[in-house]
């Protein structure tokens, strides 16, 4: 299969990676494809503002859109507000706002801001709205924590556990508590006094507080499983050529592997080319290495003329960029023998620009799919 | 006047994902070591690579001496609360059932920060820790968590102390932050790429650090910068020799290619390295080249430390500005 026959063949499509390797560019690149033949949804991982983006532009360009193109920002703390708006009875809502406990759970409480927005991506591909919803991930170093985030979520909040917050003496204060065991109330009282929180009366006002909305919480984590994990979802992993990039995405496919996400597509963003010319014996058959500067400069002075210095640092060069390509394709080499059979791998060549237009998003598309939309 | 920068104690590298914090929080720790300060890197990243960059293979919650003078430690929140609710009680088989407990968890998750601040709190255990009457290093280099969540790290003690109630937590947060803000002893070094967001990014780290946190911020540091310039009128030749060989042609056109590439990024980081001057006020800004290798090894992390102490040398003598040149 192709990238091309992936994004086709399915709605929803995740990219995940670590920092730093160009994942909402590839993101964006691949919702504006969707965008030129349909509707299509960008979505980012942060903010709220749904936004249609212009696309006439592109016309002028020879690409006449289709479809058009929603980017839209989830914003986690405000899609908790929402779900307490939503499930909590009136009269608590206040209270719940203002617990501390609640506070730190749907800002830091890991994994609880990516729950959030995958609850809201259930929504949206529900909804039917969109042909293709391209999901940029966070970057977290292993992108795990959104993978994981079902499931962690639903341990937290794990209805056994939550009702035994509810049980009376939890609220009714220490002295129950320590009436129940001795030792697990002096531990916890000391615990308290010496971080000088006091958390568990907070979690157990908020736990009650919410009570209506954890009975039917665990529905609602297999209902983001069955997202997740659909038919209709691909994962497309972005990486980079570097060593340690490399390593990292071996370790978040294995891993996905595991979770039962398998990713489907590999997008190589910022790969150097190496050049090899093929059965040219002119220097040394098929590989150009650092043993070459020496005669690759004498080619390049015929060729320019001028002083010898210009022609060297022109070999340099090339010989410089030629050791990082041939570094790149040995590891890509290796690290596709890793990968689950079948899984289309692109590589993106590293641009000497900054990529953030339309027209130079579109200008990826020839490496993802092999063609630019508007020869399709 | 605050001692230069090199000779403070304690040195937090921050960074957004993916500009090699990592990496040059191994060079700072190589050049303090070849200084000949006893040096403690630390990584807070529990599966992070500096342990391996610096020679030493599954490190763990114990300080341990990888290269003679270089000491590496894996800092990990949850060991480092556990430590610390071990000296407040000191019952160990208690504790143990304790931090088995679900119970355990939740407390953990409902007390905002806690897992940070002790993680914070053990460095500055290990910056503070006297053995025979002198400190135990001269130097600690911290590799931090990608930038936003350094941030939320090195602003937890400060929320700490104004949050906590007064007590034990309160009075070790005043401590800490007094120790983080003191310009005798820390200094926080930005690591970036010249490039568009990353440049933004440490532009808006530098604001948060300094005037929000009020911490002393060390060295800017530009990483991977490409420095080489090739004229169009060569480039212009080197496309119209078609009267070369066809395999040199496909050689000629490839070599213009890199030229042209090379170029390219050498002005992309050039414009943000501009701005990146013009918004980190009175800071030093250190430019490390871009490596060009097959393999990334412990060579290269030499390599940088040896640049890194070049751009540093220039930067003290106010000359151009932390230009270090490197061949490549």
């Amino acid at each position: 299969m192709t990238l091309r026959e992936l994004i086709e063949r399915h709605r929803v499509v995740i990219a995940a990676g670590s920092g730093g390797v160009g994942k909402t560019t590839v993101a964006a690149s691949i919702a504006l494809w969707g965008a030129l033949g349909a509707d299509s949804l960008g979505l980012e991982m942060l903010g709220d503002a749904e936004r249609k983006i212009p696309l006439e532009g592109l016309a002028a360009e020879g690409v006449p859109p289709r479809g058009s193109l929603v980017a839209l920002m989830l914003d986690q703390k405000g899609a908790w507000d929402a779900l307490v708006e939503r499930h909590a009875p009136p009269e608590a809502r206040a209270r719940i706002l203002a617990n501390p406990f609640y506070q730190h759970l749907s800002q830091t409480f890991a994994g609880s801001h990516e729950y959030m927005a995958i609850e809201q991506l259930c929504l949206l591909v529900e909804s039917g709205r969109y042909d293709l919803i391209v999901v940029d991930t966070p970057p977290t170093r292993h992108a795990l924590d959104f993978l994981e985030a079902p499931r962690r979520i639903g341990d937290f909040l794990d209805r056994k556990i939550i009702r035994w917050f509810l049980r009376p003496y939890f609220s009714a204060g220490w002295s129950a508590l320590r009436a129940m065991n001795r030792t697990a109330g002096f531990l916890l009282r000391r615990l308290e006094q010496a971080t000088g929180v006091s958390a568990l009366a907070e979690i157990s006002d908020f736990f009650s507080s919410m009570s209506e909305l954890f009975e039917n919480f665990q529905s609602r984590v297999d209902r983001a499983h069955e997202v997740l994990r659909g038919r209709e979802t691909a994962f497309v992993l972005v990486s980079g050529p570097e060593e340690q990039v490399l390593g990292d995405a071996d370790y978040l496919s294995t891993k996905m592997a595991e979770l039962r996400m398998p990713l489907k597509g590999v997008v190589l963003n910022r790969v150097h080319r190496e050049f090899r010319p093929r059965g040219g014996r002119g220097l040394g058959g098929d590989d150009v290495g650092p043993e070459d500067a020496e005669r690759v400069a004498q080619v390049v002075a015929r060729a320019v003329g001028g002083s010898g210095r210009e022609a060297r640092e022109l070999a340099e060069n090339f010989i410089a960029y030629q050791a990082l390509a041939r570094g790149e394709s040995l590891r890509i080499e290796q690290f596709r023998v890793g990968l689950p059979r079948g899984v289309p791998v692109v590589q993106v060549p590293n641009f000497a620009r900054d990529i953030h237009d339309l027209a130079s998003l579109a200008a990826m598309h020839a490496y993802l799919f092999g063609t630019a939309r508007a020869a399709a | 006047m605050p001692p230069s920068l090199l000779q403070r104690r304690l040195h937090f590298v921050v960074g957004k994902g993916g500009v090699g914090k990592t990496t040059i929080a191994a060079a700072l720790a190589l050049l303090l070591v070849r200084r000949g300060r006893r040096t403690l890197a630390v990584e807070m990243d529990a599966v992070g690579r500096l342990p391996t960059l610096l020679g030493g293979r599954g490190v763990g919650y114990v300080p341990t001496e990888v290269a003679p003078g270089l000491h590496v430690l894996g800092l990990d929140g949850r060991a480092a609360l556990e430590e610390y609710l071990g000296l407040i009680i000191p019952v160990k088989r208690l504790l143990a059932t304790v931090f088995s407990s679900k119970l355990y968890q939740y407390f953990v998750a409902a007390a905002p920060g806690l897992k940070e601040l002790m993680t914070v709190g053990k460095i500055w255990y290990e910056a503070t820790r006297e053995e025979a009457g002198r400190p135990c290093w001269d130097a600690i280099v911290v590799d931090a968590p990608a930038t936003g969540h350094s941030l939320q790290y090195l602003r937890m003690p400060q929320a700490a102390r104004e949050a906590f109630g007064a007590g034990l937590v309160q009075r070790e947060a005043t401590k800490i932050t007094g120790l983080l803000r003191d310009r005798q002893t820390t200094a926080v070094h930005i690591v970036t790429l010249a490039e568009e967001t990353p440049v933004t990014e440490t532009l808006e780290t530098r604001t948060q650090l300094v005037e929000a946190l009020g911490l002393p911020l060390g060295f800017v540091i530009a990483n991977r910068v490409h420095r080489r310039r090739f004229s169009p009128a060569v480039l212009e030749r080197l496309h119209a020799a078609t009267a070369s060989p066809a395999a040199e042609r496909a050689l000629l056109a490839c070599v213009a290619e890199r030229a042209t590439e090379e170029s390219g990024w050498a002005s992309i980081n050039e414009a943000h390295l501009g701005r990146l001057r013009a918004g980190i006020g009175s800071a030093p800004l250190v430019e490390l080249p871009f490596l060009f290798v097959e393999e990334f090894d412990r060579s290269c992390v030499e390599q940088l430390a040896r640049l890194l102490e070049a751009g540093v040398a220039a930067d003290s003598h106010g000359a151009a500005r932390g230009r270090a040149r490197g061949s490549s």
